[in-house]
Formats: C-alpha cells, sequence, structure tokens
C-alpha cells in the first residue's frame, strides 16, 4: 500500500470535462455527427483509433471513437448512434449544447508503423467513422505514407456516412476510393455486393497494413481476403466495439479473454486477438 | 516493528478506547452468519467469526459508490473518506484487499478505492473457526498476506499483537500492552499454522500447474457448458467474492431534476447482459451468450488472466461462492480438481 500519494492530490479519473457542441448535423436517421471545442478552449490531444466517454449528467456515458484527425485542432468529431438511452439523449442535443467528455483512452493506431507503407483501411457502416480520424489524418500529411486505399461498404446507400467526405474521395487523386452497398436502390450506380467484393477491383501487396473496422461479422471476411494476399496478421489492425463502460480498465464490461478493450485496445493487431475466443 | 501481548481482560478496554477516537468496523453476528459493521461497543466484536456475508471490500468500494455528483452547474466531487480501523480481518481477506488494491491503483490510478483504502488502518486477525467450504490453506500459497498493519493472534490468556506499520504501532497506545515473550510468538505463530490444517477443501495443485492447465481448457465447450448447466446467472458467486471487482455506471437524477450522481454499482460477469453490447435498431452483440462462456470467464479470472499482475491467483479460498451458489456449482476446488483431473 502507497501512502505517498494523498488522495486530495490526485484526479479523480471519472471527472469529465465539458466541451461545447459547434455543429450538429444529423447524418443517416440514426446518426448524429458533432463537431465539438473543450469549453477551455484547450485541443483535444489524441491519437486516431484512440476514444473518448461521452457524457451527459443525468443520463450517463457511451464511449466513442474520435472521427476526425489530431491534425485538425480547432475542434474534434464526434458520430453517435441512437440505440440506447444515453445516446439517445445525447442525440436531441444541438448546437451550442453542452457535452461532458473524458479522454482521450486507451490505445490507437500505431502511426509509426504505418509511416512510409501502403495503406489499406476497409471500414463498414458506422467504422467509418473511427477509421475517418486516420483517413483524414494520412490525407492531412500524404507524404508520409505511401499508397492509400480505402474500402467503405454499407448495407444500404442511405446509410452512407460523411456524404461531404465521400464525394470528394470519390473523385481525389490522394486515396483509391472504392465503396459498395449490400442491397443498392434506384439512385445507386456503383457497386453492390458485400465489402469483399471490391477486393478484386485493386492490386494490393503484401506488404500494405491494413486497417479493418466493422460489424462483428465484418472480421472474419476480411480477414480471409487479406490472407489471400498475404498480408501477415500482424500488419492487419482492427478496432473493437465493447461495452466500455469506466473506459479505464476497471469495470470489466469490455473484456475480451484477459484483455481490457479500453485500455489494451480498442486497436489492436489481428495477431494479437485472433485465438481470443470471445473477440469475433 | 514490535510484537505485543495484551492480556484478555485487557481487550474490551482497548478496544473501547479505540472506538471513543475512531471509527471500527469488525466482524459482528447477524443471526446465525456475521457480516463487517461498524461497532457500537467492544462486546460486539465477534473474533470467533468464521467467514463473513460479504468481503470487507465494501468499506473501499461500496456497493453504490458516488463517483461524482452533478448539478446545472456541473460536476463536483463526491469523495468524502473516513478515518477509520478494519479490524479482525482474515489473512484471506487481507490477500484478497491485496489485489484489488494493485487492481485499482494500476494503469489509471482509482482514486475513488485508494482514497478509502488510505484512510484505512487494518488490523488482520487468526482464523478461530473455519468456514464449511474454506480452502484458504492451499491455493496461492506462493503469495502473502500484506496490506495489514498490525496482525492479532489469540493464545493462551490473551492476544499476541504484530504491528506491521507505524499505524499498527500506533494502535498500541489504545490498550494495556506489554512486550510478547518469545514463548507467546511462539505459540501465536503454531496458532496461525494450525488454522491451515483445518480447511474442508483442498486444491491438489500449485498455481503454475492450475493456470497451464486450466487455460489449455478454454476450448473445451463440452466442459464449460456441462460446468455450467444448472447456473442461474445470478451472479451471487461475484457478489460475495473479495477479490471480484466489476461495476456498472449509472446516473440518477435527485428530486428536483436538476442534480444527481453518478454512482457505480457492483455488477457480475455471471449475468447474462454483462457482455452484451447494443448495434443499433434493436439489434445485440452479446460476446459471452451462454452460461457457459460466463462460468469459464469467471474461472478464467480467478485461476488465469490475473495472475501475472498478481503474482498468484484471483482466488483466496475463503468459500463464499461455494456457500453462496443456489445450484451449487460455483465452488473453484471442484471445477479446478475436476479439470486438472481430466
Amino acid at each position: 500500500m502507497n501512502h505517498q500519494c494523498h488522495w486530495t492530490e490526485v484526479e479523480n479519473i471519472f471527472m469529465p470535462r465539458e466541451a461545447t457542441i459547434v455543429r450538429a448535423e444529423q447524418a443517416t436517421p440514426t446518426e448524429k455527427h458533432f463537431t465539438l471545442a473543450m469549453k477551455d478552449g484547450r485541443a483535444m490531444e489524441f491519437q486516431p483509433g484512440q476514444i473518448v466517454e461521452l457524457g451527459l449528467f443525468g443520463y450517463g456515458e457511451i464511449p466513442i471513437g474520435f472521427a476526425s484527425s489530431p491534425t485538425r485542432t480547432e475542434s474534434f468529431d464526434l458520430v453517435v448512434r441512437s440505440v440506447g438511452r444515453v445516446s439517445k439523449a445525447i442525440n436531441r442535443l444541438t448546437g451550442g449544447d453542452s457535452v461532458w467528455v473524458r479522454g482521450p483512452l486507451g490505445h490507437g493506431f500505431d502511426l509509426a508503423g504505418l509511416r512510409g507503407q501502403d495503406v489499406l483501411i476497409v471500414a463498414g457502416g458506422i467504422g467509418l467513422c473511427p477509421t475517418r480520424s486516420l483517413i483524414q489524418y494520412i490525407l492531412d500529411r500524404r507524404d508520409e505514407f505511401g499508397r492509400f486505399i480505402l474500402f467503405y461498404g454499407t448495407r444500404e446507400p442511405c446509410l452512407q456516412l460523411f456524404r461531404d467526405d465521400l464525394a470528394c474521395w470519390r473523385g481525389a487523386d490522394d486515396v483509391e476510393y472504392f465503396e459498395t452497398v449490400d442491397v443498392g436502390d434506384d439512385t445507386w450506380t456503383g457497386n453492390v455486393g458485400v465489402i469483399t467484393t471490391l477486393f478484386p477491383k485493386v492490386e494490393l501487396t503484401p506488404e500494405t497494413r491494413a486497417v479493418v473496422c466493422g460489424p462483428p461479422i465484418f472480421y472474419r471476411f476480411v480477414v480471409r481476403e487479406l490472407d489471400l494476399i498475404g498480408v501477415p496478421r500482424e500488419n492487419v489492425f482492427v478496432d473493437l466495439e465493447r461495452r466500455m463502460k469506466c473506459g479505464v480498465g476497471k469495470c470489466g464490461h469490455c473484456q475480451i479473454n484477459d484483455k481490457y478493450v479500453c485500455v489494451d485496445g480498442p486497436v489492436f493487431s489481428f495477431a494479437e486477438v485472433q485465438d481470443l475466443e470471445e473477440a469475433f | 516493528m514490535t510484537t505485543s501481548f495484551i492480556r484478555s481482560d485487557d481487550l474490551t478496554a482497548f478496544l473501547a478506547a479505540m472506538l471513543e477516537a475512531t471509527p471500527v468496523y469488525g466482524p459482528v453476528a447477524k443471526r446465525s452468519r456475521f457480516v463487517f459493521d461498524r461497532l457500537e461497543s467492544p462486546e460486539e466484536l465477534r473474533l470467533d467469526y468464521d467467514v463473513t456475508i460479504l468481503p470487507p471490500r465494501k468499506l473501499f468500494f461500496s456497493p453504490a459508490q458516488d463517483l461524482l455528483r452533478f448539478d446545472e452547474a456541473g460536476p463536483a466531487a463526491a469523495l468524502e473518506p473516513v478515518e477509520k480501523v478494519l479490524f479482525g480481518v482474515h489473512f484471506y481477506d487481507v490477500k484478497a484487499i491485496d489485489q484489488t488494491d494493485v487492481l485499482f491503483a494500476e494503469r489509471n490510478y482509482d482514486v475513488n478505492y485508494m482514497a478509502h483504502r488510505q484512510t484505512t488502518t487494518i488490523v488482520a486477525a487468526n482464523i478461530q473457526n473455519v468456514s464449511g467450504r474454506a480452502f484458504f490453506a492451499s491455493v496461492g500459497t506462493e503469495v502473502r498476506p500484506k496490506g495489514h498493519d498490525a496482525f492479532l493472534t489469540a493464545v493462551d490468556g490473551g492476544y499476541v499483537l504484530e504491528a506491521r506499520t507505524e499505524r499498527g504501532e500506533a494502535l498500541l497506545g489504545y490498550g494495556a500492552f506489554r512486550p510478547a515473550t518469545e514463548a507467546e510468538i511462539d505459540e501465536a505463530a503454531r496458532v496461525n499454522a494450525a488454522a491451515l490444517e483445518r480447511c474442508p477443501e483442498k486444491l491438489e495443485h500449485g498455481t503454475a500447474e492450475i493456470a497451464a492447465k486450466v487455460r489449455a481448457a478454454f476450448s473445451d465447450d463440452d466442459l464449460w457448458s456441462d460446468l455450467a448447466k444448472d447456473c442461474f446467472s445470478c451472479g451471487s458467486c461475484n457478489t460475495v467474492c473479495p477479490t471480484c471487482y466489476c461495476f456498472d455506471v449509472e446516473d440518477t437524477w435527485n428530486v428536483d431534476q436538476a442534480s444527481g450522481q453518478r454512482t457505480r454499482f457492483w455488477d457480475a460477469c455471471l449475468t447474462e447482459d454483462f457482455a452484451k453490447v447494443s448495434l443499433g435498431e434493436g439489434a445485440t452483440e452479446n460476446f459471452r451468450e451462454t452460461p457457459g462462456a460466463r462460468f469459464r470467464h469467471r474461472i478464467m479470472r480467478k485461476a488465469v488472466y490475473l495472475n501475472p499482475k498478481l503474482g498468484g491467483p484471483a482466488c483466496v479460498g475463503c468459500g463464499r461462492c461455494s456457500a453462496a451458489c443456489t445450484a451449487d456449482i460455483a465452488d473453484p476446488v471442484r471445477v479446478i480438481n475436476r479439470i486438472m483431473a481430466s
């Protein structure tokens, strides 16, 4: 027992900081895109892939991955899907309202390991939110990376997020962007099919670093494709979602075998978690 | 540090003086069983208890602990730790406190637990009566209890009090202690060794051997579903466990509907919803869906996962889970001995 460290001098890891909603936009029927700035005017310093606990007093907190790059210091983005009591309450808020955040928390993407390499990002559905942080980061520091390939899949066209970004990426020459929907509609002229149908569209080398984020079922199929290309599983990074209630490695809810997603992750190499039966 | 002796007749006056000076918590009778509670008088203390219903962890991490309070102006600290003495803790519960000390302090230092812990002076006591499901003599024997300030052992005609810290030493001022004799110190050691001989249950293997074999059994789904086939997913085994510390966090409003508190509540990984996440539009994913998967998680936590951090298993052999389990399937001795025999 260490009696040196007196409790009054220690910060409470559960004490959140106030942030102001700069902009709030209904991205899809269930998802709202918030742009936030810290009330004290300080920049939120984080790594792509890290999370925050986003909270509203009287309702609670939810873990959310940063959806913008730390290179854009004036504000940061979070996308909230209305699923429960807390997220529904937060999604009733608009510009000028306050929310409370704790973070950044957890381990993000290994940027040093990605620098100088070809990077493939495979995002499914809401998985585009946490990967958008890395996407923006790469685009903002484009010459630090090799080729940059982005796959994005949703169930239906109306569920696509960040439509302005997508329009921009479709015509961009600094990202090789491919998209698909499981089921098209009258307006959709693009690829129809599951995410793996995008792999034949581009030549990928075994040296590529792959980042994968999507629904639980997604990983098995995407990793199978990457195996065929010969990408070693240490070079495949997954961003996992769990019920990270405390975000600080105590409450136990996000545990996968002996790992705490909130502090050991949420980004893991696939090699690290592939043998953990509870991971996928 | 000194080792002292107090006569049985003088114990009441010692406790009375301590109660006068500071809040004291200790084992007291509750109907036919025992609980840790605040002592109102020295006579309430039952050093002859076998095991308490809940472990003493509740004094540092209560079943409902406010993490902060909030009102329209924002959040404020809710932490108000009180200096106190926790008196009469058996060594297995001291070992469990040592573990939660490590786990709440590591990585992100949790002041909400640590502040209550730091303001508590712990006096351990020898085990006079052994509970019906105890196996503390055969589990994690490589780990010794550390987090206590003094150790009290009942011997012929009185008690030997071995101070382990300055805080423990300071307690001597409350009573008529004299230095213990060699004979008294030897007798205390014999008394404590004898308690280890009286455990009704016993693990047959050492920590490392158990950890390796239990880990290797992870994928034996038939084994885990069989072990858990009568599980009600009630979480009683978690609730009474001195080394369990998982929690849920919930906000509640006060009646004014403007202020409230953010509170953590004990949670239990055996309950069905513990690892469930909402995916939206009514869809959910449960990462430990079956009773077998949850039962396995608990055994892995106790026998395997935390060993590198703790230097031994996250089980101290108190036997509370075995006694609390309605279906009587939680007993780690039966589970582990079965896996080891397979």
